[in-house]
């Protein structure tokens, strides 16, 4: 497509669930603008949801968007590029979608490498139930569910993708956009399966992590200007640091997407002809003679 | 032993026993093979352990001149490897029957042998290890002296058997010729004046097939249209995941191992919203994780085929056994309410021809549709006449691939039949969300309860408006019997038989086997029970599920009768005979 696109091609009329301030905004903003950049097509873009405050996005992006059950956006989602693999696939959900309930297919998913890219809005919080902790919660976190502080250990879940083979590994913050929109950017066109997690600060139920204290404790790894994301050893250590959350792209690399290791052929399975009469079918039937 | 008055012949039941993984299960496949060649009719029936070496194990081969879709009343030839094969099935064998016995290294007991069966105790083990050198080659063996006794063609099998084998190299095939010339001449030098009553007559073999259950159900997916599956391996419907990894390549079709159920389902459904005819197959405890989606499914009007083939229940079970206790599982399953269409084939023939029927169901209507079949049909093989693809017609409904006009196309529009024009990502002004949340025509989030009420109208509506296309049920016997019997799945073979018999002793009967299950067929049902004295519903549960549904429609009454068996196996004709018959007797029924 030779027409010049613009974040507003990508707009749908429906209102926004979300509350004012909510870091899902800025996600949704980027995704948006990502999309224009490479000069997308909402007919080609296939948008899958999880369920919660953030699986609310996929009613927000003009595209062939699918709002599922919670925690199923990734399987979903690769099996529409193994039924289309010209459509620009995209996942998102918070980090309750990804990390808690879908946690069994986010590794699956990561280690299939699916040439889609999956944005995950961590909040560290569950919104739509009204605060309860999250898997990424920071331990001691109170909340309803955990009066006397959250016990569990937060998932961190760009560590445990590169442990599980993850091809591309970025974290972005929502209140940064400009950088946001690279990162999605860089993480489309991707081949394989990419990760972007997104800091998206819930402004009503999680008073801890705000805009405020994420400014104070997140640090791009390119402030080190030695710093390799093809080099995994040093993707662990910056992805293992206590004091800073890191962001940027934090780990690349090509390898075989799941659609060359399952020989899949060039044209999209959706296109296949169907004919039940084709000889070669009906001789199928001779090796149970 | 005078055998010549009783020579049964072109009727026979052979079960090959011993443990799981010592090859019995190559060698059931082979007498099948020989007995169709033959110009027999043949069944199979696997009752295997739910492990992979060692446990009990057996394979049962019917081979008659008539179908069977099911196991005789008793066994006439057991081959057994071991005591315990004897020991576990003594008591199924006919009066008349014989025992094959592999006796290197153990005796059959005195109070084991009964004395109305003929006892071929041969060291089958020795002869393989000392004679040929390979103890291996004892399943060839038993071949050879099962040929010998009852009369299958050696030409054939020996053919066979070299078609099993050759590309494991000529030594192997050379190895096994020489065990059934071994098993053929110990027959003739031991027995020679001692028949086992059983006889053979080839015939032409003619335009057939000898197909599993679950390879029809491959089959006729692929030729149906169907691109992609996914599944997660669980017995007994792995073979369907198989079949399609097999042979679906070449033809454009996707398989994936997805990690667990819930993966399989929604991936379908994924694979299905992108425009590919798509499926799963599962058993009872996958089905169990995928109901969620299915609701999804329902609500988000997405075509999907889920293939259910039930396993013993519940939780694990035993998982290679047979039951028909997922009915309402099926039907009832799921929070909320969705239309969904289950049909269930009582043949391998029906299986191919109704899997190929339900996805054209489920894109001309936009549902889930189950096709719900059986260990005991599923995994077994029958003889059946060769396909005809050209039944096999492709109707995608309201598919829609050209461009429609952004704004003025609606995705959940009313209609009145309630399926709306369906398009997929990459057809031009279609985008449009679709969520599992109530929304309205446009796929927009409402709770509006005017737009609620109608939207369950249009998607329940579907039910009735699919009902032309659905599987009439089949009537079996005599239409005019004012006894009846109600049942679907594997059951139609053990039934029909029934019939048959029941009939030439005076008693007749209709057998009324359902095909479509849900929606449920309440006319034709209620039609039949209507024109009966006593209605006898056969079913694999506990519970009567389906006697249960039946009653669901046409109220309670006094003649309707559960004939149960929940033990893992599945009807013989004789259990379902008596009952009919001692019902019968009782209330002095005419004709008894």
């Amino acid at each position: 497509m030779s027409t010049v696109m613009s974040p507003k091609d990508f707009a749908t009329a429906t209102p926004s669930w979300w509350c004012p301030g909510c870091g899902d905004f800025g996600v949704l903003s980027a995704l948006k603008q990502a999309m224009a950049e490479l000069g997308k097509t909402p007919k080609n873009v296939a948008f899958i949801s999880g369920i919660g405050c953030s699986g609310k996005i996929s009613g927000y992006l003009h595209s062939y968007a699918f709002h599922g059950v919670h925690g199923r956006a990734l399987p979903v989602a690769q099996a529409v590029k193994l039924a289309n693999r010209n459509l620009t696939v995209i996942a998102a959900g918070g980090d309750g979608d990804g990390y808690a309930i879908g946690a069994g297919h986010f590794l699956h998913a990561v280690r299939r490498n699916a040439d889609i890219t999956y944005i995950v809005m961590d909040n560290q919080t569950y919104g739509l139930t009204k605060g309860q902790s999250s898997p990424t919660s920071m331990t001691g976190y109170i909340t309803g569910t955990s009066p006397q502080g959250n016990p569990d250990a937060p998932i961190n879940g760009l560590a445990v993708a590169l442990a599980a083979g993850g091809s591309f590994l970025a974290r972005g913050f929502s209140a940064h956009p400009k950088l946001l929109v690279d990162l999605i950017k860089q993480a489309v066109e991707h081949k394989g399966f990419s990760l972007v997690e997104v800091m998206s600060p819930c402004v009503t139920y999680n008073k801890i992590n705000t805009y405020a204290w994420f400014k104070e404790n997140v640090a791009y790894v390119t402030e080190n200007e030695h710093y390799d994301p093809t080099d995994k050893q040093q993707a662990f250590e910056a992805l293992s640091r206590e004091d800073k959350i890191p962001l940027g792209i934090i780990y690349r690399e090509q390898r075989p997407t799941l659609e060359t290791l399952m020989h899949l052929a060039e044209m999209p399975t959706v296109n296949a002809v169907l004919d039940p009469q084709a000889p070669e079918l009906v001789a199928l039937q001779e090796a149970y003679r | 032993m005078d055998s010549g008055s009783h020579l049964i012949v072109n009727d026979i039941e052979i079960m090959f026993g011993g443990q799981a993984g010592d090859g019995s299960l190559t060698t059931g496949d082979l007498i099948a093979g020989v007995f169709k060649r033959m110009g027999l009719e043949v069944y199979t029936y696997k009752d295997f352990p739910s492990r992979i070496r060692g446990g009990h194990t057996n394979y049962v081969i019917r081979a008659g001149r008539h179908p069977n879709y099911g196991m005789a009343d008793f066994v006439d030839g057991l081959v057994a490897f071991d005591l315990e094969a004897v020991e576990a099935h003594i008591e199924e064998m006919r009066p008349g029957g014989f025992v094959i016995f592999d006796n290197t290294s153990e005796t059959v007991p005195d109070h084991v042998k009964r004395p109305d069966v003929t006892w071929y105790e041969i060291p089958l083990a020795k002869i393989a290890k000392e004679d040929l050198g390979l103890e291996l080659v004892r399943n060839t063996i038993s071949l050879g002296v099962l040929g010998a006794l009852i009369g299958m063609d050696p030409q054939i099998m020996r053919t066979d058997v070299t078609g099993v084998y050759k590309r494991k190299g000529d030594k192997v095939v050379d190895i096994n010729m020489r065990a059934i010339q071994a098993g053929e001449d110990y027959v003739k030098a031991h027995f020679a004046e001692w028949p086992s009553g059983y006889a053979l007559e080839a015939a032409r073999d003619g335009e057939r097939l000898l197909m599993m259950g679950n390879d029809a159900i491959g089959y006729a997916s692929l030729v149906a249209g169907c691109r992609f599956i996914a599944g997660y391996p669980i017995t007994p419907a792995t073979d369907i995941l198989e079949w399609m990894a097999k042979y679906g390549p070449k033809y454009g079709a996707v398989t994936i191992q997805a990690e667990d159920e819930l993966a399989a389902i929604t991936m379908t459904l994924g694979a299905s919203f992108t425009g590919v005819r798509a499926m799963t197959a599962t058993s009872g405890p996958g089905q169990a994780l995928m109901t969620e989606a299915i609701g999804l499914a329902g609500v988000l009007e997405i075509p999907v085929v889920v293939v259910e083939c039930a396993r013993t229940g519940p939780s694990t079970g035993m998982p290679t056994k047979t039951e028909q206790s997922n009915l309402n599982h099926l039907v009832f399953s799921g929070h909320g309410e969705i239309p969904k269409i289950v049909i269930s084939p009582g043949t391998v023939e029906d299986s191919f021809y109704l899997t190929a029927l339900a996805f054209n169901l489920a894109e001309k209507y936009q549902m889930p549709v189950f096709v719900l079949t059986e260990q005991a049909l599923c995994q077994s093989k029958a003889t059946l006449p060769v396909l005809d693809l050209s039944r096999v017609k492709i109707d995608r409904g309201k598919l829609q691939t050209d461009p429609v006009v952004f704004g003025e196309y609606k995705r959940f529009a009313f209609t009145e039949d309630g399926v709306s024009p369906r398009v997929i990502p990459g057809v031009e002004g279609g985008m449009h969300l679709a969520p599992g949340s109530e929304h309205n025509e446009l796929g927009v989030i409402t709770e509006n309860p005017k737009n609620r009420a109608r939207m369950m109208e249009k998607r329940m509506g579907k039910m009735v408006s699919a009902k032309p296309d659905l599987p009439a049920p089949l009537v079996h016997g005599d239409k005019n019997a004012r006894i009846a019997v109600i049942g679907y799945g594997a059951n139609r073979g053990p039934i029909v038989e029934a019939q048959t018999r029941l009939a030439a002793a005076g008693t007749a009967t209709k057998f009324l086997e359902m095909r479509t299950l849900w929606p449920f067929p309440e006319e034709e049902v209620r039609a039949f029970i209507e024109e009966t004295d006593h209605v006898f519903v056969v079913e694999n549960n506990f519970t009567g599920q389906l006697e249960r549904l039946v009653r669901y429609v046409v109220g309670p009454l006094e003649r309707m009768h559960s004939v149960l068996k929940y033990n893992g196996r599945p009807f013989r004709p004789i259990e379902v005979i008596e009952p009919i018959e001692r019902f019968a007797a009782v209330r002095g029924l005419a004709g008894v």
